[in-house]
């Protein structure tokens, strides 16, 4: 591990060549993951720890070269341009290297130029959000960088208003962590209505119960509408802290239902023995994983993402963003007078 | 059909229709320590469907609860992912135990009863996988029970039957051939799985990717370039406490005729049409039908035995001394042969496979090495360092893929020496990556039996095996000291074309 204090971009390239001579190098890169992490100010938890558990989780299935950017809440702030950096080749993050980096000053609304060459060469790039997603990933250069983009909407202040700006703002290749969120509900549905028969659709009625505002739930509720036409009805759930259950009625009458109690399901088919199945909240890494598994686009979740919030056309957007260039309000004169 | 079903989703598992395994000698060592902990394993991994069972068949007074609670103390010892409590009640909930012997005529009658039962109690329309994890001298009696009692027939159950066999597939060419008939006449053939575990190994898989995902291998993968294959399935243990079925069989028959020619058909195999389990299968068939055996058997193959001698650091005894090896055994515990292979591609291409017992360490690897170089521009001197280039796919441990070639030795001097570009999946992943048994036993369930050997192919391997027991009949093994790479005759076998084996 080496430590950089008020660097340069230049200088982080070159310890990272030394750090992979020095402490040998990891073999087989399947990607470059960069992690956009926002400060939380007088927050407790720390976001760059969490990145950090969740990169050493996935990166056991996908060996990646890590760069995590720290950025102050708003994109700049007005203090002096500033970088630190820490360099972590192999050690405690497992097969990954990593360059852990905070920014300051307007030097963190072009994190590009210090992260562009440290991108391995000729592998996909993957950028994740960890924290509130950005308007319009044009604008944000390390989003535009990347092939693939991974927000989390639950993490704004509005997360279905965020929802919503996903859908406005999409281009193929994006997906959310929200939707990641659900994979395990959609496998027991599809595992469930693999038992339904031949006169069962399109379902009579749907009904999703969840709590207000659970992006997850709206996710789940465009994927049915999409894949079987029926719209489903959400049911608020104060009381519940996650989607807590799903039930299908079919056309020829037959009930399916799912409920969830903690890490376990319980599945009600009309003439079946009642069943428990697991359903387990898995960690931020295996969400994490699981996105990295697939570099290309995720039609279903265009699909899904288009029917929960009825932006249309998602299918026909192009995958490549060109970038909206922003120089911030404070230029540098500014700060200094 | 499912509209929530799309292939386009790739997150969404691969997961069986509603059905039940049946473990056949469930208290046995295989199904304690591998089949129960790769059931608990799927189901951690949300890879089971929602209408699943276990049942159990075994010889023992026992109930259910007995039963499970027999399972859960294998699963938490031998399961490969984190025991979760509400994983296992799930799983606990749907298992169920028919105890009672092979040949009586109730304790079958009750299984079939229990299945029909299952049809409304967890919503399983008939599905049943039969995993025969039992001596094969038991095979005819559990197969005649089952047809018997109609468990076998896909009509009369109204859903899929399959029925799993582990190796040995028989001794030899007949006794294989009786016991594929004895099996295909009970179930249909497309109904048969026959597990050899290597072939549900990741590193296995990847030997397919590699040659046919790629376009940088396939070009010199043919006589042109390549000097010779090694295959070598190496281990540093002795026997254990097999003595009585190894004794009768030995190295030949426990590796040589299945990993090692699966290993070899891999290699050397053509490119399917496409990745459908009957293309794979008969481009693998046309490989084992084109082996070659050594023209003079005896000079082409070496048989070893191990004698008392030291391994990782501690003394091991001989073979003779182990218990229960009857006094003055000729069975051998280490076997390499050469094999050729006759086809346009591979002629004049020698394949040395080798196996042995108390190696010095454990390793499963498969070398490709290539021909020097026609003409090298360099003062003799210079490439004395130089080795022929080789492809390694190492199948275990360390699980990845060797590429060695030569580079030039930084200095002002042209020197060339032999470097090795290695990679591996990392540790963790190794420890994440599914257990072949887990792999396999999912595909029986969905049915897919592109990892299996299928009959042909194992009637076809002991055609191979066949003349080379035959002419070790009477001939006794050389004896190599444990903790070696096999017997001298081994290194005079490459010796004599001016090649030496790759240190594994």
């Amino acid at each position: 591990m080496t430590a950089l204090w008020d660097t340069t971009g230049s200088e982080v390239v070159r310890e990272l060549t030394a750090a992979r001579r020095r402490d040998g190098m990891t073999s087989g890169l399947a990607l470059t993951l960069i992690a956009v992490v926002g400060e939380r100010p007088g927050s407790r938890s720390t976001p760059v720890k969490e990145v950090e558990d969740a990169a050493t989780v996935s990166a056991a299935m996908h060996p990646c070269r890590l760069l995590v950017v720290t950025r102050p809440a708003g994109g700049h702030d007005h203090t002096p341009d500033r970088l630190d950096a820490e360099i972590v080749v192999g050690g405690r993050l497992g097969p990954c290297e990593a360059v852990i980096m905070r920014m300051q000053g307007r030097l963190a609304l072009h994190a590009d130029s210090v992260v562009i060459p440290l991108i391995a060469a000729d592998v996909p790039v993957v950028t994740w959000w960890h924290g509130v997603p950005p308007e319009q990933i044009s604008a944000d250069p390390l989003g535009v960088v990347a092939g693939r983009r991974i927000t989390d909407v639950a993490q704004a202040p509005d997360p279905v208003a965020a929802l919503r700006q996903r859908a406005l703002d999409y281009a193929a290749g994006d997906t959310d962590l929200a939707w990641t969120r659900i994979t395990g509900w959609r496998a027991l549905l599809a595992g469930a209505l693999d038992a339904a028969g031949n006169g069962a659709w399109p379902p009579r009625a749907i009904t999703i119960e969840a709590p207000p505002e659970d992006v997850s739930a709206l996710l789940l509720a465009g994927w049915l509408q999409a894949r079987l036409g029926t719209q489903p009805v959400l049911r608020q759930e104060t009381g519940a802290s996650a989607l807590a259950a799903v039930a299908v009625t079919l056309a020829d009458g037959a009930q399916i239902e799912i409920t969830r109690h903690g890490n376990t399901a319980v599945l009600r088919h009309t003439g079946h023995e009642e069943r428990r199945l697991p359903l387990l909240t898995r960690s931020l890494g295996d969400l994490l994983a699981e996105e990295l598994r697939r570099l290309d686009p995720d039609e279903l979740y265009a699909a899904a993402l288009s029917a929960a919030t009825g932006v249309a056309g998602l299918e026909h957007r192009p995958a490549a963003r060109v970038r909206t260039w922003r120089e911030g309000p404070g230029s540098r004169q500014e700060v200094t007078a | 059909m499912n509209p929530l079903r799309d292939p386009r989703d790739r997150r969404l598992p691969r997961i069986p229709e509603p059905c039940a395994l049946v473990i056949f000698g469930v208290t046995g060592d295989l199904a304690r320590r591998k089949l129960l902990p790769a059931v608990y394993d799927l189901a951690n991994r949300g890879l089971l469907p929602p209408g699943f069972a276990v049942v159990g068949f075994a010889r023992r007074p026992w109930d259910d609860a007995t039963f499970t609670a027999m399972a859960r103390q294998a699963a938490e010892q031998h399961a490969r992912t984190p025991w979760r409590e509400e994983v296992w009640a799930r799983l606990a909930s749907s298992m169920r135990f028919v105890g009672g012997s092979f040949d009586e005529d109730e304790a079958f009658d009750r299984l079939a009863a229990l299945l029909a039962e299952l049809r409304n109690t967890h919503g399983i329309p008939g599905n049943a996988a039969f995993y025969l994890s039992i001596p094969p001298a038991a095979f005819p009696v559990v197969l005649k029970q089952l047809a018997r009692t109609g468990l076998a027939d896909n009509q009369q159950a109204g859903g899929w039957r399959r029925v799993v066999v582990e190796k040995p597939f028989g001794h030899d060419l007949a006794s294989a051939r009786e016991l594929n008939n004895l099996v295909d006449e009970v179930f249909t053939p497309d109904d048969v799985f026959r597990i050899d575990h290597y072939l549900g190994k990741e590193t296995v898989q990847n030997l397919l990717a590699l040659r046919f995902a790629n376009t940088l291998f396939e070009p010199v993968w043919n006589n042109r370039y390549v000097d010779s294959v090694q295959i070598t399935v190496a281990e540093d243990l002795g026997i254990g406490t097999r003595a009585g079925f190894y004794d009768a069989a030995g190295a030949a028959r426990d590796v040589l005729q299945n990993h090692l020619l699966q290993l070899l058909t891999l290699v050397a195999m053509e490119e399917p049409t496409s990745f459908d389990p009957e293309e794979i299968r008969t481009e693998k068939l046309k490989v084992l039908r084109a082996v070659k055996l050594p023209p003079d058997i005896a000079a082409g193959t070496v048989r070893g035995q191990y004698q008392r001698g030291w391994v990782a650091g501690e003394q091991v005894p001989g073979y003779l001394e182990e218990p229960g090896v009857p006094e003055g055994s000729t069975t051998e515990t280490y076997v390499a042969v050469q094999l050729g292979i006759q086809n346009r591609r591979w002629a004049g291409v020698p394949f040395f496979l080798r196996t042995g017992k108390r190696m010095p360490r454990r390793v499963t690897e498969v070398a490709v090495i290539f021909k020097r170089a026609p003409h090298l521009p360099f003062q003799p001197a210079d490439v004395q360092m130089l080795g022929n280039n080789q492809l390694v796919i190492r199948v275990q441990p360390e699980e990845g893929v060797v590429l060695k070639f030569g580079s030039k030795v930084p200095g002002t001097a042209m020197e060339v020496r032999d470097i090795a570009m290695d990679f591996h999946y990392g540790e963790t992943f190794t420890e994440a990556s599914p257990e072949a048994y887990e792999r396999l036993v999912l595909d029986v369930l969905i049915g897919d039996s592109t990892l299996f050997p299928h009959a042909d192919e194992v009637e076809q391997s002991w055609r191979v095996v066949d003349p080379l027991l035959a002419a070790w009949q009477g001939t006794r093994p050389e004896p190599y000291r444990a903790g070696e790479w096999g017997p001298r005759g081994a290194d005079e076998l490459l010796a004599r074309s001016g090649r030496a084996w790759r240190r594994a």
